[in-house]
């Protein structure tokens, strides 16, 4: 009796080592394509080949996804690698080295980008450009509610802890029509240091300046609240405690009710659209090397339909690396990153708001592309 | 087998002495006995349930949300230039046994040599002692210690931030040799010491003992003990998150580049998500499935291999 269930799990074993031997080999997915049907921008001067590693913003990491994707097919010789560790590990990699680019949501400070990065030839500067920009949304958890609009004051005044109820007279009085229950407010957030927190906090601290006095902060600056690690963690936080409201990245939030926020004296519900003119009413820092294009967002813009609740992303890479390879393929990516079939891949995968051609950015931006290995 | 001659206790004639009056007097604490012992049969199947309830429900979970990518794409495709929809996990599969298999490598020859250094000729002494305290100590280091470790030795041996199959083996094994160094003595120990003093008497030198009777002896012990060392390793995420990396393409070089493994597919699917998430919520359940089912794989052959060797071993 022991000895047939021996022979049957041996001969289990034995079957599950013949699958596995054949199905070594090449993935499907990646045998060399036809060139005779592939059309797409494979003409490149120069075949690229090798890994381009990359790290750092989790917001990025679908958008980096269907860059990787069509950067595939468009170079078929690179691997590119991004590891969504988080903003702040991303650039202290990147300074320590051993990196070809980074993703970010806030730019390095300008003397960083003036030089002295480890994954840069020396005295190097940076090149940085904005290339994802997104709503945050303040994304809440109410039973019979589908939508709500919130002050900046009185989200502010929510998350402090200062408003603990739905039916509070603060949130019925800018929503008249709506019922809201008794039930108490949860708020949720982020417990890892994260660039969307960094994002919110700045536009609390700039629309709401009485009700948040802790400025801008990667880190949640108080106790009490319920905390989530990343964005994943809030999503779930949120739809599973009935009351509950917190921040999250647009793209990652579909399932979830959406607040509009107040901008000037109209309620604006989160958009692409929306993102992308609060971006066009911003300006660039100033004090920056021409490689360097970053973003001071106006949150307390005003205009028409402007969304300024939102995240802009950055890429960072050096001017000069010491490996020539290196140098090519993040150019490659990069060019491929901003190009407008790229921008289009992010929108459809992360839901992004694609860089938008009216402000001359996307000039700045492909300037600042050229610099690499140049 | 054969050898085992069975004992019965000699009572044969126990029945006689019985008193009919002494077991009615007994009955009515026999009753009480009879009911203590069905309430703990009763706890104790409650407690059986209670234990299989989380794995019933893993596996259902898996089973339920996984199924739908259990195709044949999942095992011929991976990830590179996947956008949403469709994909495969082979470059993780594919990952993970080269990266199992190198741990396998470092850990078991390290961790036998360890075990029969400690039963065969450590003893009592100091270094045994000492020996066996750091087994115990890395066992109970979190799997994150060992990957931080490996990072950082791989990073002052090839440059900051490199990563590579190696490296999480390098981790992994930190691991699995403490589990190895463990078992092995334990199944070493087993072997009776009549065996190794009958070597000695007939003048073969100690090596020798060891090489023709010792681990003959305990062979089948040994197989089981690296393969359930191989089955704690197979699902550890964070060491290799940290040092073996992610990447979307096949990677067959150890040495060179990042690598994919199951469980870190599973974990990248899960909290990096684009809009279709239920894609990447399918790809992590059926990739969990897989992972199980390696698992599951593992441990038959654990229990099936000691029996096969046996056999063959009767049949020479």
């Amino acid at each position: 009796m022991k000895l047939t269930t021996g022979s049957k799990t041996a001969a289990l074993i034995a079957a599950a080592a013949l699958t596995l031997s054949a199905l070594t080999g090449c993935a499907q997915n990646e045998e060399p394509a036809d060139p005779g049907t592939d059309n797409t921008s494979s003409q490149t001067e120069t075949s690229l080949s090798g890994e381009l590693n990359g790290a750092g913003a989790s917001s990025q990491s679908a958008a980096q996804e269907a860059w990787r994707g069509g950067f595939a097919s468009a170079e078929p010789g690179v691997t590119v690698n991004y590891d969504p560790v988080g903003s702040g590990s991303g650039r202290e990699q990147f300074a320590a080295g051993g990196l070809g680019f980074v993703g970010s949501d806030a730019p390095f400070k300008p003397e960083e980008a003036q030089g002295g990065q480890g994954s840069c030839a020396a005295g190097s500067p940076l090149v940085e450009i904005p290339v994802y920009i997104s709503p945050i949304v303040v994304a809440f958890n109410l039973d019979g509610v589908e939508a709500l609009n919130l002050a900046p004051t009185t989200i502010a005044d929510i998350f402090t802890g200062k408003i603990t109820n739905w039916n509070d007279p603060v949130i019925a009085a800018d929503n008249a029509g709506t019922q809201l229950p008794d039930v108490k407010i949860s708020p949720v957030h982020r417990s890892d240091q994260s660039g969307t927190t960094g994002n919110f906090t700045d536009y609390l601290a700039a629309t709401a300046p009485s009700a948040w006095t802790f400025g801008e902060t990667e880190e949640w600056p108080l106790d009490g609240g319920e905390g989530a690690e990343k964005t994943q963690g809030m999503v779930e936080a949120l739809t599973a405690g009935q009351g509950s409201i917190g921040y999250v990245d647009a793209g990652q939030a579909r399932a979830l009710s959406w607040a509009s926020i107040k901008v000037g004296a109209a309620w604006v519900a989160p958009s692409a659209e929306g993102a992308a003119k609060a971006v066009a009413e911003s300006q660039l820092e100033s004090g920056r090397g021409p490689g360097d294009v970053v973003y001071e967002l106006n949150r307390t813009t005003t205009a028409d339909g402007a969304y300024p609740l939102i995240l802009v992303s950055y890429l960072a890479a050096c001017e000069k690396y010491e490996d020539a390879n290196l140098s090519g393929m993040v150019s490659a990516y990069f060019k491929y990153v901003t190009s407008e079939e790229g921008q289009q891949a992010a929108a459809a995968n992360a839901g992004s708001a694609p860089l938008t051609s009216e402000v001359g950015l996307a000039a700045k931006v492909s300037a600042a592309v050229e610099r690499i290995g140049s | 087998m054969s050898q085992t001659t069975m004992v019965r206790p000699a009572g044969g004639t126990a029945s006689d002495k019985i008193d009919p009056a002494a077991v009615l007097a007994a009955s009515r604490p026999n009753l009480r006995r009879r009911l203590t012992n069905q309430i703990t049969l009763g706890v104790v199947i409650l407690a059986v349930v209670m234990t299989a309830v989380p794995l019933v429900s893993v596996i259902w979970a898996s089973v339920e949300r996984g199924s739908a990518r259990l195709d044949v794409a999942l095992f011929t495709n991976s990830m590179r230039g996947v956008v949403g929809q469709g994909g495969g996990l082979l470059h993780a599969l594919m990952g993970t046994l080269l990266v199992t298999g190198a741990t396998a490598l470092i850990a078991i020859p390290l961790g036998l040599s360890a075990a029969i250094y400690l039963t065969e000729y450590g003893g009592t002494s100091k270094l045994a002692g000492l020996t066996r305290r750091a087994v115990d100590i890395m066992v109970s280091i979190p799997s994150i210690v060992a990957g931080l470790a490996a990072y950082a030795l791989f990073s002052l041996l090839f440059g900051p931030g490199t990563r590579s199959g190696l490296a999480g083996a390098a981790a992994l094994a930190m691991i699995m040799i403490p589990v190895v160094v463990r078992s092995s003595e334990e199944v070493l120990r087993l072997v009776p010491a009549d065996l190794r003093e009958a070597g000695l008497a007939l003048g073969a030198p100690r090596w020798r003992v060891i090489r023709r009777i010792v681990l003959p002896t305990a062979l089948p012990g040994l197989t089981s003990g690296a393969v359930l060392g191989v089955a704690r390793i197979i699902g550890e995420t964070a060491p290799l998150l940290l040092v073996a990396g992610f990447t979307d393409a096949m990677n067959y070089n150890l040495a060179e580049g990042r690598m994919a493994t199951l469980p870190v597919f599973i974990y990248t699917q899960w909290s990096s998500k684009g809009l279709d998430t239920a894609a990447y919520d399918q790809r992590a359940w059926a990739g969990a499935l897989v992972l199980m089912a390696v698992v599951v794989v593992l441990q038959l052959g654990a229990r099936a291999l000691p029996t096969q060797i046996a056999k063959i071993r009767r049949n020479r």
